[in-house]
């Protein structure tokens, strides 16, 4: 049996390479990609401890933590379509109406 | 009693705030009613006054108690005698304010607020309570400026607001350590001067006794935090530059002496020296300056900071004295002195500022000293006026003046002898000011250019002639006054030593 | 769980029901302003069952996961206000720019009630579900005038802004569990005395992150000014107040009941972000034209201060200063939101320079914005002032002078800023002497909002009473 470090260790590197993503790509689409994929390397934490503390809770957190993921995939593509009609670009560097 | 005499002219405000804006007259009158009635009822207070009784017209009531703030109102020889200076000089600005055509309706409601500011914060004998006034005075005087202020107003007004804010937040941080080290936490002043919470954690009770100091010292002002002066009261309308002259800068004294000796007596005494000399920069500095100035209403204004300065030299000098009995007499002495020139500053340099704005306002429109001239002859009780209230101001025997700073520098001396002994040099600069100025106005050939001015009306007389008459009554017999106050200051001296 | 356990979500199921029936009321009627009335009843009536709790003991009900206790009554109260005065406003100021009115209103009172969960959630699932709940529909909020650009681009930042921090908040969520191996707070509360201390710290931190970034704390902040500016005004007022109000109390919750600062020196760390965001948040409102970025640096400004009172958490000052604060805060920001909105609507601008002479134009809102700024700077006798005082006392209560000074510095700097929208009111020379137009809806909410600014400064007594009451309970 694989020891459960080595899955924190995974989502550890998943949610850092989620969290880089976020802050390194400028396309909204991948940025939200990129933050789905922290969202499962929170997931994987969950189950993880679950396993190792014989506790119910982890798994349940992670059901909740995919209904969240696909509300924000609703909601977050909804205003990502509205402000690529209105502009024609998903790029968050050229979305700077508002500055100062 | 207190509270009628500190509300009336909010609530005259109030009125005036839902009337039609068309009905100015109406405006005016309650105006002048709600602080008439104001000054009425404090002179009433005066004839009911014990001498010798403490804190009288005590009101009493639990305002917030889960933080043990009451409504606490008291007046004892050191309030008394600053409320009725407050509300004579609000009903005179009232009276002058007459002709007053823009904007009239806020105006009159921000003035019948900072009254009803002033008077709060001069009988408030509990801390919170104080703060809210004290802060209370602060917002209409930022619009008088602001508003109906000369032509820098806006950078006077925020710079004035700015400044006293600094101060009086540090005074609430002062305030809240006080609170902390008492026990049980109070905002009592009474029961703080009582307990003296802190006088066991020097620490603490330089930390207090500095945001006190910031703040008082920034609104008498001391030198070096002044410099908001000039601008606030040359850019400041005529009303205004009365109030702030002869009442506001007031308030820094009064909390010298009602909070910071009586309730860090140890530790202002500690820096009673280093507080005297600045007072002394302050009046040399003051008088210098003030020889300087062209426009009338700087110099008065620069004179001011001179006159403070004896203020702060004779409470230093009794901070001084604390804890010595042998200097108890001179201590006495200089409070006495130095809460009489709080008196004397404010009627004469609030009259110096009313002649300034008659000057200003309605006739020439400039206040350049240089640019008058032989006025003497042309407006005879125009220059009998100013020349009286200059003379006050300068300290010729005889009149208001004199006896503060007398009494100031002959208790000062008995402290701090060599500093008040160039203190007094700073009495030859005022004097050599004041004649030098009333010389370029009044003497001399006449400007044609002011050939056609008129004297004072009958309401600028209303507003000066009982300025001057007040200034020669004290001036020749200041014993009532004096008696009222000394009956306070040796209370406290007492309690000091 | 038992049938005692529902009625003491009463007011959440009111809340739920209230929401779904404004549905129903929007396809039954023409009229939206209707809708926008229906919500505000609806809103009042449930200060009812709220009320009600306030007689009851602390507990915690549905296994534990949910706390029904004076703060969180205190949380339900304080939303409930802001969510009518919002809906208020937003009545008279929707029409026009939006066709879909009445799901605006029901899209607000589903917020409500995902921040009425936050305030009272006691298991980390549930917290997390909530703020979620919250952030969904504030995004949708944030967005909602889908023909504005401007609006548009608000929704977005606040989206990705707002998924990356919870994602972040979620997985220092699912480090806490992996310590504790409970997701119940109390019972975390009981274990985490024996979790190592880095890994302890590190989910605090990722944590901090979800609740900073609701209360737009530096260095969660950057999304604050956008979103505000771009944002509907309403939205902007609510997001401003209630959303921030939630965050702290989920913050304090967490703090409060799970880590024992003797273990964990959280105290230091919150002082040290108060601090920043305080002087950050001040120094960037300065140089702001436009009203709604300057209230949102402001906001952030306001969160470092109120972030004092969480600091300051030991004695009778600190936390119940942080509710009060909340409260008064909440009636002065929104008011100052409110006239925004009204100008905005009335002039179609936000900048502040175009406030020029509004003390002729509206007399009686430029004086309540006069009253507002002056509140937010901390004068007397106001609500925010009240606030300032009591986390100010908290603070040298606690022993955290510095934290005070600093505290007022900023409050000296904030009167520049405040004060400029009072010189341009009242100031400068007015561009026309036109009388504005002043709506009825947005009256009442303006002079509710006037009104309990200075009510609250007067006479703060009940306030500060129901305050300690919430912070009683919650030590328990």
């Amino acid at each position: 049996m694989i020891p459960v470090p080595y899955y924190l260790t995974i989502s550890a590197v998943l949610f850092t390479v989620g969290m880089a993503g976020v802050l390194v790509r400028r396309n909204a689409l991948v940025i939200f990609m990129a933050i789905e994929l922290m969202l499962n390397s929170v997931n994987l934490t969950f189950v993880a401890f679950a396993r190792q503390l014989a506790a119910i809770e982890g798994q349940v957190a992670v059901f909740f933590v995919i209904v969240i993921a696909a509300v924000e995939v609703v909601v977050g593509l909804a205003i990502i379509i509205a402000i690529f009609r209105a502009r024609s670009t998903v790029d968050i560097d050229d979305v700077d109406l508002l500055r100062g | 009693m207190l509270s009628l005499i500190i509300f009336l002219p909010l609530l005259g405000g109030l009125i005036i705030l839902f009337l039609p804006k068309t009905s100015e007259r109406a405006m005016k009158q309650i105006a002048l009613i709600c602080s008439t009635a104001s000054l009425v009822f404090s002179l009433l207070a005066v004839t009911q006054f014990r001498l010798g009784g403490g804190m009288q017209f005590q009101e009493r009531y639990s305002w917030i108690p889960s933080i043990a703030v009451n409504y606490h109102l008291g007046v004892d020889g050191l309030s008394l005698p600053l409320i009725v200076l407050t509300a004579v000089l609000s009903v005179l600005s009232v009276i002058y304010s007459w002709r007053m055509d823009v904007r009239l309706k806020e105006y009159l409601f921000l003035f019948l607020l900072l009254e009803t500011g002033m008077l709060g914060v001069f009988a408030a004998l509990d801390f919170f309570l104080f703060y809210i006034f004290w802060e209370v005075t602060l917002v209409p005087m930022y619009f008088l400026i602001g508003i109906w202020g000369g032509p820098r107003r806006e950078y006077a007004a925020i710079k004035f607001f700015l400044y006293t804010l600094v101060g009086s937040l540090a005074m609430l941080l002062a305030i809240l350590i006080l609170y902390f080290n008492a026990e049980p936490h109070t905002f009592s002043m009474l029961e703080l001067i009582r307990q003296q919470p802190l006088a066991d954690a020097p620490l603490l009770a330089a930390l207090a006794f500095w945001g006190f100091f910031l703040s008082f010292a920034i609104k008498v002002p001391m030198w070096p935090f002044h410099t908001w002066l000039p601008d606030a009261h040359v850019e400041a309308p005529t009303a205004g530059s009365v109030i702030l002259a002869g009442i506001l800068l007031k308030m820094g004294t009064y909390g010298f002496v009602r909070v910071s000796l009586p309730m860090l007596p140890g530790t202002f005494k500690a820096y009673a020296f280093f507080i005297a000399v600045l007072a002394l920069l302050g009046i040399v500095y003051g008088a210098l300056v003030a020889m300087a100035q062209t426009d009338l209403k700087k110099l008065v204004a620069y004179s001011s900071v001179n006159h403070m300065g004896y203020v702060m030299l004779g409470i230093a000098a009794a901070a001084g004295a604390v804890g010595d009995p042998s200097k108890a007499a001179a201590a006495a002495t200089a409070l006495n002195g130095a809460v009489f020139e709080m008196i004397a500053h404010g009627i004469i340099t609030g009259g110096l500022f009313f002649i300034v704005g008659v000057l200003y306002d309605y006739r020439a429109h400039t206040r350049g000293v240089d640019e008058f001239g032989g006025l003497g002859a042309r407006l005879p009780v125009y220059s009998g006026i100013t020349t009286l209230a200059m003379l006050a101001s300068l300290g010729l025997p005889g009149l208001m003046g004199f006896v503060a700073e007398f009494l100031v520098f002959l208790g000062s001396f008995g402290v701090f002898p060599y500093l008040t002994a160039v203190a007094v040099t700073g009495v030859v600069f005022t004097a050599a000011m004041f004649l030098w100025t009333i010389q370029r106005i009044f003497l001399g050939p006449l400007n044609p250019r002011w050939a056609t001015l008129a004297d004072m009306d009958a309401r600028e007389k209303l507003t000066l002639v009982p300025l001057a008459v007040l200034m020669v009554i004290f001036g020749l017999y200041p014993k009532p006054l004096l008696d009222l106050i000394n009956a306070a200051m040796s209370g406290l001296v007492t309690a000091l030593r | 769980m038992s049938a005692s356990d529902l009625w003491s979500i009463v007011p959440e199921l009111w809340l739920a029901g209230l929401a779904i029936f404004l549905l129903l009321v929007d396809l039954l009627t023409a009229r939206k302003s209707l809708v926008g009335v229906v919500a505000v009843m609806g809103l009042l009536l449930s200060i009812i069952p709220i009320g009600s709790l306030l007689t009851q003991g602390a507990r915690t009900v549905i296994f534990g996961s949910y706390a029904v206790d004076g703060f969180a009554v205190f949380f339900k109260i304080l939303t409930v206000i802001a969510t009518a005065l919002v809906v208020l406003a937003a009545i008279d100021w929707l029409p026009g720019r939006s066709q879909y009115e009445g799901e605006f209103y029901a899209l607000l009172v589903f917020t409500a009630l995902g921040l009425v969960l936050m305030a009272a959630s006691t298991d980390i699932i549930l917290l997390a579900l909530s703020i979620e709940f919250v952030s969904l529909t504030s995004y949708v909020l944030a967005g909602y005038l889908k023909g504005d650009v401007k609006s548009n681009e608000a929704g977005v930042k606040y989206f990705l802004y707002g998924a990356a921090a919870s994602a972040v908040m979620l997985f220092g969520f699912s480090i806490l569990y992996g310590l504790t191996g409970s997701t119940n707070l109390y019972e975390i509360a009981r274990r985490v005395a024996n979790a190592p201390l880095p890994a302890l710290y590190l989910s605090i931190a990722l944590m901090l992150s979800g609740f900073g970034f609701k209360i737009s704390m530096v260095p969660f902040h950057q999304w604050t000014p956008d979103v505000y500016e771009g944002a509907p005004t309403p939205v902007a007022a609510y997001l401003s107040v209630a959303s921030k109000a939630a965050g702290f109390a989920a913050l304090v919750r967490m703090l409060m009941v799970v880590v024992d600062p003797g273990r964990l020196n959280w105290i230091l760390l919150i002082a040290v972000l108060s601090a920043v965001s305080m002087t950050l948040g001040n120094l960037l409102a300065l140089p702001q034209r436009n009203i709604k970025r300057m209230l949102a640096y402001s906001s952030i400004s306001h969160a470092g201060f109120l972030l004092i009172g969480v600091a300051a958490f030991r004695g009778d000052f600190g936390t119940p200063g942080l509710l009060i604060y909340l409260l008064g805060y909440m009636f002065t920001q929104l008011g100052a939101f409110f006239v925004a909105a009204l100008i905005g609507q009335q002039l179609g601008t936000d900048d502040i320079p175009d406030y020029a002479g509004l003390s002729r134009r509206a007399p009686v809102s430029a004086l309540l914005m006069a009253v507002f700024m002056l509140s937010l700077t901390g004068f007397p006798p106001t609500s925010v002032f009240i606030g300032k005082f009591y986390v100010l006392a908290g603070a040298i209560d606690n022993g955290l002078l510095w934290l005070a000074i600093v505290g007022v510095v900023n409050s000296v700097i904030s009167l520049y800023y405040y004060a400029g929208v009072i010189r341009a009111m009242y100031v400068m020379p007015a561009a026309s002497t036109v009388p504005l137009r002043e709506p009825a809806a947005l009256q009442v909410a303006l002079g509710i909002a006037g009104l309990g600014t200075l009510l609250i400064g007067l006479y703060p007594q009940p306030i500060i009473d129901l305050a300690r009451s919430a912070v009683l309970l919650l030590r328990i």
